[in-house]
Parts: structure tokens; C-alpha cells; sequence
């Protein structure tokens, strides 16, 4: 169906024109006209601060491009977010579903509707920006490639707006910024080896923009060289647009699915482990060049790292592939109350069928593979590395399967307050092993977090530990068999209720 | 033989605690329309809500015009309207512009003189460029009827459809129900107030916690009932007449009044006119013979739901 024709983007187009888009576009010209007068102002003032004259045009583009980022992709994604929550909560989502429109025309009406106020406004302010570009003397490439990031990010967030808008509550949707906000800090630690920098395009705006003060000393703080994939450099436009595309084309999957049936998981298993391998791959990857297989012996010298160890660097990956994990058995884990229907439809009661519906097997699933992507990081010195890398790929299982244990237990047991009680959980595990080793004074304690084996594994090679750490991992697959029975248990329960 | 317009099978769905729809069987001919009478609770929503796709079932079948919800969704989506118990407008779009907007979802042919045409037969024309959120709420019940009605679906699912609407739209949707029904749709409706449903229903679906009841065409019901209230009156005083009515073994709870009696009678269909023919044969001049309350609520009333909101 054209865009043109497609009845749920002309009816959010009629109700964005209807409550007005004249003034918020005469906002940007008014936003994008300072700038360039002050660009203006700058280069005709023989005392202005910005030496060589393009540093001035830099700036005032970086701050025409900084609001048109701030209105088109968050602004932009709080409208779409919102509108959705509020359609479904009116009732009208159900009532488009029941149309005959295709899944896919219901979420393009939505992606590209809601928020053309804001596309208006970007527009205006990607025109000015053009201009100042130009009369900056910058190369119009910086444009290009700037505008095409932007594009690209506001159309990959307008997609994610659609699933905070059908998964949460109109005000929880934001929650998607503050998890990229938390990662931002680390990321920027090696802007060119991290990938959050290349899912919001920070490293090719940063690249783009600093294309002319190549240095040629070898270091990872700097924002002009090439990211490198298992050592191979690459445009970093064209890394951040391939990872949106792949990733946006899971996003859309499941966003099609949902919309056809509501009833099904957010991610199909094989998706979930397909986009998790993409995402450790893409990231160890990026890491390569770094230790080519030998860590924690670097590759090369490097500079820039006066305040942080090269080493920590796998460290703050180790957390990112955590959050990342827990976050996919979140979304891929079934409700028990639909597993129960599945039961009731199709008649199995035995504890296999439910290991593989539930989040556990997916859980190991994921731990394989976040131990493979460790694995290229060690792979060749792995007589001087065995110890880091078990008792971290152990580690790493044992957090996804007590998550999946935890998640789909309190789902059982506690059912709507079932989110409250894996946090206590997951707080008394990982937390506050710290707080009493605070209290206490205890290095040994806060080792007994659930968190702390594989951390401590990556940044510390003290053979003294390596004992300790057996123990720690040791005493969590305990925790997990406790959690495995009461799972199991709960499971048999709910089970026992069809008969 | 056809397939029947609305063919629901053992339908059967689950919520966390209980089964909200048990074992539903009913099938709808064209120009059926049919009351879904029930308690609160008693999953009437829920198994309208099911029958569009909208609520997911354990088990059975949901067929419309032969087409199943399961295998062939689409096709069941261009035969099926469903009007839920709330008005999910746009509140920022006129009325026309809603109905536009749907005219547009269901590919409808003939839009404008479509949406004319069932503006007019909701009473809106005169609201056809009012914002929807000027609309009162019985209007806004009016307006979700003329977009359910506007793709013309065969079967239509009707979630208390009064409920917001004054003495006059209902009056209005009666006509409207009438005319779907002339035209040869099934129309499957639920209503707590059941004089609404009365003369206009052919068969009643009765349903309490999730399970169906009772369902047929209002005669059959009717034959089916243990017992009905029965009011009768006659010109002159005729003592012959309450001798009559007390010979018969199947009227207890008599009730003299005037030149009239009410009361309960036991029996089939058949045995009340007997009942009647002898009072005439006998000579008295009946000039009333009627059931206390309609079939509708004396149905529902012997079915065994007794919490009737």
C-alpha cells in the first residue's frame, strides 16, 4: 500500500496538521536563522574566538544538528511512543486491527505519522544547516553524512517508539533513552570500539566531524580513525547504517508479528539468538585489534589510556553482553499463563516440554554464545587465559539462567508482582554482597556477588583469586539448583491446575 | 447446504484464574439475530471479543461465512463487525473524517455515498463535521454503529450497544436491527436490559460463568421453560373462568384480580393453548392472554442466572 494511500498515516497526518504545525516550524527557522546570523556575525567579527574560520562553522552546524537530533529522534520518539499507548488505551489500535489492513501498513502508519511535526521541523533545521555548512566552508560530505546518520537513527528510534508504545505505558517508553543514556559513559571510554557508539551513531557524527585532525599516533580516544572489524577498518557511517538496518529488521519482525497476533512473544527464540549473535559478534569484533586473541596482552602500544586500563575494556563489555542477555530473556520469556493454555491445547504436562518453552535453555543458549565472542579474545593465549575465561563464561551462564530461573519463578509465584520480587532478588545476589562488604570491611565478601566472579576475572590476574573465584562460582550453581527446584515446582503447580 | 454465517465450536478461553468462556457452541443463519444475555461476569465480552480475534482461545472454532478466524484471518476481518461496550473515537477528526478513516481500512467502495448512508442511518448527518469530542456520548455510540455498519459485514458483533443511548436512539437502533436483519445479517448482541433484545431477537444465547446456558430461537426457548407467568382477562365476571384455571394441574400461584387472573403455568407451549381453548370453548370472553414480563426476560429469568443487572 502507498504511503499516500495508507489510511492510518493520512488520519495521524490530519490530526498532527490539525492541532497546528506553523508554529513549531516557524520555531525552527526562527533556531536555524540565529545560527547562521551568528555564524555570520562570527566569521565578519575580527575578534572572533573560533580560529581557523571552520571551527566557527563546526560549532554552529553542531548545534543546528544537536537540536535537530534532540526534536527529530527523541522528540520525535516520544510522539510516536505516546500516541500508540494512548490509541491502544482508547481502544482505537484494536479497532484498526480489526480492518483489514496488513500488520505492516498499521506499523508504518504509525512510524511515519505521529511524529511529521517533528520531521517538519527537522526539515527546517537540516535546510539551515545546509546552508551554514556552506557558508562555514565545510564540506557538504559533513552534511550528507550527518543528515543521513540522523535520518537513519530517527527512523531506527520511530521503530523502538512503536514497541515501548505497544509494551509500555504511555510514560515508561522513555526507558528506552535512559538505558542508552547508562551506557553512553562507558562507551566513550573507546568511542571506537564500542557499539552502543555505533547503534546511536555518536562515532560517525564524532568522525565526520573531526575528519580533518587525523593523528598519527595509534590510540583509542581519538574520534578520526576508521573503526575496525576483526582488524579491518570500515566506514563508520556505513557500520552504524548496517547495524540500525539489521537490527531495525528484527524490530520491525516482531513489531509485524504483534500487531497480527498480540497473543505472541515480543521475540521468537531463534530471533533472540540471532540478534544477540550479531550484537557479541559486532562488538568482539570491534574489540579484535586490540588483543588479536592474545588477551590481556595488547597488540599493540597504545595511547590515551592514562586513566583506565586497557584491560577494562572486555570488563565493560563482560557488563554490556549482562545487561544485554537479561534484557532478551526478558522479551523472550513466555507468560506462564500462556504456556499453561499451550499445555491445555496441546495436552503435555512433563517437565521437558516446559524446559523448552521456558527462558532456561534460551538462557544457556545465550551464555554459549557470549562465551564463543570471549572466546576470539583469548583464543590464542589461552594457556596463560584458560582461568579468566572459564570462570567468566561460567559466570555468564550462571546469570542468565538464575535471570530466567528468577523472571519465570516469581511470575508463578508472585504473578503481577512478579517484577518487584525479581529486583529483591536480584538486589539481596548481586548488591548486597557489597554492602556488607562495606559493613564488614571485606574484600572476600563482596567476591560472593552474583556479579563479581567474571568482573574480577577480566580486570584482575591474581592468582591468589583463582581459588576464590572457584568457590564463588561454585556456591551460585547451589543458588541455582535451589531456584530450579522451587522453578519446578511452581511449574508443576500451575500444570496440575488443567487437570 | 450453506455454510452458516456465524459458526462458534466448543470455543473455550482461559484467564490466569478462571475459564472465562466454557465449551461455547452456537451457530448463526442469515437474518438471526440473536440476544447474548448474561450476568455480569458471565463472559458475554469476552467471547465477542474472541469471536473477532481480539481475545485469544484455548480451544475451538470461530468460523464466519466459512471462513475460519484461525486459518484465514483477513478474510474473516472483511465479514465481521464488532462494536465494543466503549466508543474508541478520534477525538480530533469530525465524524465523517472517522468514518473516512475506516472507509479507507475496509477498502470500501462508493466512500462518501457509503458513509452519507450510514450517517443518515444513525441519525449524525446534521454531526457529519462535528469533532468527535463534541459529540456526547450516546452520539459517539451512534457513530462506532455507522462504522461497524459502514464495510457492510455479514455477522456483527454488538457489545451492549444501548448502553449510552436515549429512549429515541434506541427506538432508532431497533429500526436499524430490524433492517440488518431484513437484509439477511446475523447479528449477535448482548444487553443487560432485555426488553431492548425483545422483538427484535429470534434466538437467545444465555450465558453464566462461561458457560452457555441456553441458546435457540425464542419459540423453542419458550417451549423449553419449566414455568412462565401468565396474566389473563375477561369482559364480564365469569366464576367459571378461575374454576377452570384452578382444574388445571398446571397453574399453581393463582392470583384473582378483578376481571382477571395472573399466574404460573407448568407446562409446554402446547398445554397453555389448550389451556386458553378450553377457557373460550367454556364461554368465557377472554380479552387478554398474555405472558407476564416478555420471553426474553422470562427466559432468562428460568435459566438459572439469577444476578440480572
Amino acid at each position: 500500500m502507498k504511503l499516500s494511500e495508507n489510511p492510518i498515516f493520512i488520519t495521524q497526518k490530519r490530526l498532527v496538521h490539525r492541532t497546528g504545525v506553523l508554529a513549531a516550524i516557524l520555531i525552527a527557522v526562527l533556531v536555524g536563522f540565529c545560527l547562521l546570523l551568528g555564524l555570520v556575525g562570527s566569521q565578519h567579527n575580527g575578534a572572533s574566538n573560533f580560529r581557523p574560520p571552520p571551527v566557527a562553522g563546526k560549532v554552529f552546524y553542531g548545534w543546528d544538528m544537536g537540536i535537530e537530533i534532540l526534536v527529530l529522534v527523541i522528540g520525535g520518539f516520544s510522539r510516536i511512543a505516546r500516541t500508540l499507548a494512548d490509541d491502544r488505551k482508547a481502544g482505537l489500535w484494536d479497532s484498526n486491527r480489526l480492518t483489514p489492513l496488513k500488520p505492516g501498513d498499521l506499523v508504518i502508519g504509525y512510524w511515519l505519522g505521529p511524529a511529521l511535526r517533528e520531521f517538519y521541523m527537522a526539515a527546517v533545521l537540516a535546510a539551515f544547516g545546509l546552508i551554514i555548512v556552506l557558508t562555514g566552508g565545510l564540506p557538504i560530505t559533513l552534511w550528507l553524512g550527518t543528515q543521513i546518520l540522523i535520518a537513519s537513527t530517527a527512523l531506527f528510534f520511530g521503530l523502538l517508539a512503536i514497541l515501548a508504545g505497544m509494551a509500555f505505558q504511555r510514560s515508561q517508553g522513555i526507558l528506552i533513552f535512559l538505558v542508552f543514556l547508562f551506557a553512553c559513559p562507558f562507551s566513550l571510554f573507546a568511542p571506537s570500539r564500542m557499539l552502543t557508539n555505533f547503534l546511536l551513531p555518536i562515532y560517525g557524527i564524532g568522525n565526520l566531524f573531526n575528519g580533518h585532525d587525523c593523528t598519527n599516533y595509534r590510540s583509542d580516544m581519538n574520534w578520526s580513525d576508521r573503526p575496525e572489524i576483526f582488524g579491518l577498518p570500515v566506514y563508520p557511517i556505513l557500520l552504524s547504517l548496517g547495524l540500525q538496518l539489521i537490527i531495525g529488521i528484527f524490530v520491525w519482525r516482531a513489531l509485524v508479528r504483534k500487531t497480527a497476533n498480540p497473543f505472541q512473544p515480543l521475540l521468537l527464540r531463534w530471533e533472540a539468538v540471532a540478534l544477540f549473535v550479531i550484537l557479541i559478534a559486532s562488538q568482539h569484533a570491534l574489540l579484535w585489534d586490540l588483543w588479536r586473541g592474545k588477551f590481556p596482552s595488547p597488540a599493540h602500544a597504545y595511547y590515551g589510556f592514562d586513566d583506565f586500563d586497557l584491560e577494562a575494556l572486555l570488563a565493560i563489555v563482560h557488563g554490556g553482553t549482562i545487561f544485554i542477555g537479561i534484557l532478551l530473556l526478558a522479551f523472550a520469556s513466555p507468560l506462564p499463563e500462556r504456556v499453561r493454555i499451550e499445555s491445555l491445547r496441546l495436552g503435555f504436562k512433563n517437565s521437558g516440554a516446559i524446559f523448552s518453552r521456558s527462558a532456561v535453555a534460551l538462557a544457556l543458549a545465550l551464555a554459549a554464545i557470549a562465551g564463543a565472542g570471549l572466546l576470539t579474545q583469548v583464543m590464542f593465549s589461552l594457556a596463560d587465559s584458560f582461568q579468566i575465561f572459564i570462570v567468566t563464561a561460567i559466570n555468564l551462564a550462571e546469570i542468565f539462567v538464575v535471570f530466567a530461573l528468577l523472571l519465570e519463578f516469581c511470575r508463578l509465584r508472585h504473578k503481577r508482582r512478579a517484577l518487584g520480587f525479581v529486583a529483591l532478588w536480584l538486589f539481596i545476589l548481586c548488591v548486597i554482597p557489597f554492602i556488607l562488604a562495606g559493613v564488614f570491611s571485606s574484600e572476600v565478601v563482596a567476591h560472593t556477588s552474583l556479579l563479581s566472579p567474571g568482573f574480577v576475572a577480566l580486570s584482575e590476574r591474581n592468582g591468589s583469586e583463582w581459588s576464590l573465584q572457584c568457590y564463588t562460582v561454585a556456591a551460585h550453581l547451589g543458588v541455582i539448583v535451589v531456584l530450579f527446584i522451587g522453578w519446578r515446582r511452581q511449574w508443576e503447580k500451575l500444570l496440575a491446575k488443567n487437570s | 447446504m450453506p455454510d452458516p454465517l456465524l459458526a462458534i465450536a466448543h470455543l473455550r478461553v482461559d484467564f490466569p484464574e478462571v475459564v472465562a468462556v466454557n465449551d461455547l457452541t452456537l451457530v448463526l443463519e442469515p437474518g438471526d439475530v440473536c440476544g447474548l444475555i448474561g450476568p455480569n461476569g458471565a463472559g458475554k465480552t469476552t467471547t465477542m471479543r474472541a469471536i473477532s480475534g481480539l481475545q485469544e482461545f484455548t480451544r475451538g472454532s470461530v468460523r464466519v461465512g466459512g471462513h475460519e478466524l484461525a486459518r484465514e484471518p483477513d478474510e474473516l476481518k472483511k465479514r465481521l463487525g464488532f462494536m465494543p461496550d466503549f466508543c474508541p473515537t478520534y477525538d480530533q477528526l469530525t465524524a465523517s473524517e472517522f468514518l473516512e478513516h475506516f472507509g479507507r481500512a475496509f477498502a470500501v467502495s462508493n466512500r462518501a455515498q457509503r458513509i452519507e448512508q450510514c450517517l443518515e442511518l444513525t441519525w449524525l448527518t446534521d454531526k457529519r463535521d462535528s469533532l468527535c469530542e463534541e459529540l456526547s456520548r450516546g452520539m459517539k455510540q451512534r457513530l462506532v454503529l455507522a462504522k461497524t455498519l459502514l464495510p457492510d459485514p455479514q455477522v456483527l458483533l454488538l457489545d451492549e450497544p444501548a448502553s449510552g443511548l436515549d429512549p429515541l436512539g434506541r427506538i432508532e437502533l431497533r429500526k436499524i436491527l430490524l433492517q440488518l436483519h431484513d437484509a439477511g445479517k446475523a447479528v449477535l448482541i448482548s444487553s443487560h436490559i432485555l426488553s431492548e433484545l425483545s422483538g427484535f431477537c429470534n434466538k437467545a444465547a444465555i450465558m453464566e460463568r462461561g458457560q452457555l446456558v441456553k441458546f435457540g430461537t425464542i419459540a423453542e426457548l419458550g417451549q423449553q421453560m419449566g414455568k412462565r407467568r401468565m396474566s389473563v382477562k375477561w369482559r364480564v365476571e365469569e366464576k367459571n373462568a378461575l374454576q377452570i384455571l384452578t382444574a388445571s394441574g398446571a397453574v399453581k400461584n393463582l392470583e384473582a384480580a378483578g376481571l382477571g387472573a395472573a399466574f404460573d403455568f407448568e407446562g409446554a407451549a402446547d398445554a397453555l393453548d389448550e389451556l386458553l381453548k378450553t377457557l373460550v370453548v367454556q364461554g368465557v370472553r377472554v380479552c387478554e392472554w398474555r405472558g407476564l414480563g416478555d420471553d426474553l426476560e422470562q427466559i432468562f429469568l428460568q435459566s438459572g442466572a439469577k444476578e440480572l443487572m
